[in-house]
């Protein structure tokens, strides 16, 4: 609709020249844009404004730079904001000037860790941060190594348009606006798993609501998605790739489908190293998409095969040529995948495949007796996974209490009958979608399989713990899927009752969870 | 009707558990001189004096808590005093004797005038431990008995008597607004809660609507 009014005024102005071209193209990619977002039905654009709102009312709650890593990631994508270019590395500062006096004023390094310290609560202790704001440090720093800075540059560079369309050079009112953007991710993600469900379970129409908010109100992702940290849009890759995989697998492979799917593949692996893990599972849903277009013709599943992989690989490969060529980073991934699994500790030891494969099997799993190795004092399923996204908020300080946990994990048990009661009544419609969901397991195990033998490393190198329950949130769909199985449990009657109540019980959670950062930081 | 029913038991339980917490009481606290008390960061004889560079405690304070070791025996009387450049004392409190080590807690005077260091004074004869935090020798760090020293110790200020959620919300409007990009001021959290009711409110209307 928007188009013709648009290109009438591009003549208007600058008459057929190149500008007035490209302003046509602009707003007829606007036009596709806003088509695009009117097939997208009514209560899936509720979901993507409601998550977005509630994001961003996170976002002002939680004060700048409590966000796990925020520090880091915010000051990525300051040097490239700055620059124009990734990080170099080295054994520099790696905060900006402008960074490390804000984080002074802020006493972050007092607050951090330690619960009962609350940052700025008077007006007097906010003299220092009116002190920085007025003495205007530089705002370039040396791009120092962190452990954020081998990432490729996808997030940060995206971050880097807030940075800049910010009415105010301050850095905190920078910060605000890069925040909004994580926000926009998250609802992005949201709508993603409103598309996903309705691709899956078109029948059900219920169900894409009720996954959607399930999501949107997830406490854990709403706090993560309040700060600058890149796992927002590796949330966002990962989603978009499982629903372009479900839809393809429903609706057949064509150009279209395969260039879309090379697209998002290629935003996932740029925009954070992780996503790699998913690559084996993705390369096998690839070639099962090919499988299934044989019919078609054998050249023509081969070409769509080719398509898809090529315009995935090519912007990772450029990016890889980049990093060597021209930004000198080391090595064609910046030292990002030599980082997470070198297996030669800092103490010279050498990690052994044997106690790779112990770690990653307790970390999900119970122990065997013939593992020789005891990695975990308290099981990691409860303790990481299940506890950590119900809320281990902050810098991982602050959490509800115990019975929270406790009381969770009993509704867990009746949300899992229930969603294996679906499982069972609804077992005909599963063995249509085994294949691609066996395609999206193997996804799921490689990324698990990638955390366990990046923590091992991490634990035996530093003494921490490496793993968060965020690390899991790349499967997001399949958690709004649990919720949505769950639901029907009790038939097809209740099933929206028992939706809308789920809701408004993560509604609750995530109230809650709010108020506790109030009080942590505020109260 | 059934998912009206539901959903409605559903929103009020949940605001009337929000209610329900916000009006339990306890001790709030005022601020802290940004140490927090992971380790025993001095040790000051029994009559001996700690001193360290420290603003005085926020307007609104009561008390100081420290987290004091005592080696087995009583915590002696402690003698917490602010003092400006000058040397006037803008607030002071004292513990006479008694209790055993832990967090300890110190009745202070309200604060008049800005401070610029902060004074422990320590009763008896026994020495104290006391909780803060370890760095390099810096200009401000803890003076015992005259040497300066590296660390500082942790100062925990808390406001009079037991409050509710409720009746701190106008401190925390002022406090949500602190700390963050210039534009955001005490108006902000009334603002985030509208803007939630206004996310319950769409949330509830677009269950009604698909899930009916």
């Amino acid at each position: 609709m928007n188009v013709p009014v648009a290109g009438a005024s591009g003549s208007a102005l600058g008459g057929a020249g190149p500008l007035a071209g490209a302003g046509a193209g602009v707003s007829e990619a606007w036009g596709r844009v806003l088509a695009g977002a009117r097939r997208i039905p009514r209560a899936g654009r509720i979901c993507f404004l409601i998550a977005f709102v509630n994001a961003a009312i996170w976002g002002v709650v939680v004060p700048p730079f409590q966000v796990p890593d925020e520090v880091i990631h915010f000051a990525y994508a300051q040097y490239l904001a700055e620059t124009g270019k990734p990080p170099p590395q080295g054994p520099l500062p790696q905060y900006s000037p402008e960074e490390q006096e804000t984080l002074s004023a802020l006493s972050f390094f007092s607050v951090i860790g330690h619960p009962q310290m609350h940052g700025i609560l008077t007006a007097s202790e906010e003299a220092p941060l009116r002190a920085v704001r007025a003495a205007h440090p530089s705002p370039v720093g040396p791009g120092g190594s962190s452990s954020v800075t081998n990432q490729p540059p996808l997030y940060y560079a995206l971050e880097a348009v807030p940075y800049w369309l910010s009415p105010s050079h301050e850095l905190l009112t920078r910060l605000a606006f890069m925040r909004l953007l994580s926000a926009l991710m998250a609802a992005c993600t949201v709508l993603v798993v409103f598309m996903f469900l309705r691709e899956l379970l078109p029948g059900w129409r219920w169900a894409w609501t009720v996954g959607a908010l399930a999501v949107a109100f997830q406490p854990t992702f709403d706090f993560i998605s309040s700060g600058v940290q890149g796992d927002n849009l590796l949330f966002l890759t990962s989603a978009l790739t499982i629903l372009m995989l479900m839809r393809t697998y429903r609706r057949g492979l064509n150009t279209r489908r395969a260039v879309l799917l090379g697209v998002v593949i290629a935003a996932g692996v740029l925009s954070k190293l992780t996503f790699i893990a998913l690559l084996p599972g993705i390369a096998l849903a690839l070639l099962l998409l090919a499988w299934r277009a044989l019919p078609e013709g054998r050249a023509r599943a081969l070409r769509l095969l080719a398509v898809s992989a090529s315009v995935a690989a090519a912007p990772v490969l450029l990016y890889a040529l980049l990093n060597i060529t021209v930004w000198h980073r080391g090595s064609p991934t910046a030292g990002g995948v030599a980082g997470a699994t070198n297996s030669t500790l800092a103490s010279g030891n050498v990690v052994t495949l044997k106690e790779s494969l112990d770690y990653i099997w307790e970390l999900y799993l119970p122990r065997l007796s013939f593992m020789n190795h005891t990695f975990f004092s308290k099981d990691p399923v409860w303790e990481i996974w299940f506890n950590g996204s119900i809320g281990h908020f902050g810098w991982l300080d602050y959490s509800f209490p115990a019975w929270v946990y406790s009381d969770a994990r009993d509704l867990f048990y009746v949300l899992a009958a229930l969603a294996a009661l679906t499982l069972v009544r609804v077992r005909a419609g599963i063995a249509r979608m085994l294949p691609i969901f066996v395609c999206f397991g193997v996804m799921a195990l490689g990324l698990l399989g990638a955390i366990g033998y990046a923590g091992l490393r991490y634990r035996l190198n530093t003494g921490d713990q490496f793993e968060q329950a965020r690390y899991l949130f790349p499967l997001l769909s399949f958690y709004a899927l649990f919720i949505v199985l769950a639901a029907r449990g009790l038939g097809r009657r209740w099933a929206p009752v028992l939706g809308g109540a789920l809701v408004v019980l993560a509604m609750a959670h995530g109230l809650f969870a709010e108020t506790l950062t109030i009080s942590r930081y505020y109260g | 009707m059934r998912l009206r029913v539901v959903l409605g038991v559903a929103v009020v339980a949940a605001v009337s558990a929000l209610a329900l917490d916000m009006s339990g009481t306890a001790p709030r606290t005022a601020g802290s001189d940004h140490n927090s008390p992971v380790v025993f960061s001095a040790v000051i004889p029994g009559g001996g004096t700690l001193c360290q560079a420290d603003s005085a405690p926020p307007s609104d304070t009561a008390t100081a808590v420290l987290m004091v070791g005592t080696y087995g025996y009583a915590v002696p009387e402690l003698g917490l005093t602010f003092l400006d450049a000058t040397g006037h004392v803008v607030s002071s409190g004292r513990r006479p004797a008694g209790g055993g080590q832990g967090d300890v807690t110190i009745p202070l005077s309200r604060a008049r005038g800005e401070a610029s260091r902060a004074c422990l004074h320590v009763g008896g004869v026994r020495r104290l431990a006391v909780g803060g935090e370890e760095g390099a020798v810096n200009s401000g760090d803890e003076i015992i008995n005259g040497a300066l020293q590296g660390g500082r110790i942790s100062l925990s200020y808390y406001r009079p008597g037991r409050e509710s959620w409720w009746q701190l919300l106008p401190t925390l409007s002022r406090r949500f607004g602190l700390g963050k990009a210039s534009f955001f001021g005490s108006w902000t959290l009334a603002a985030m809660a509208l803007l939630l009711v206004g996310v319950w409110v769409a949330t509830i209307r677009l269950l009604l609507r698909e899930l009916a």
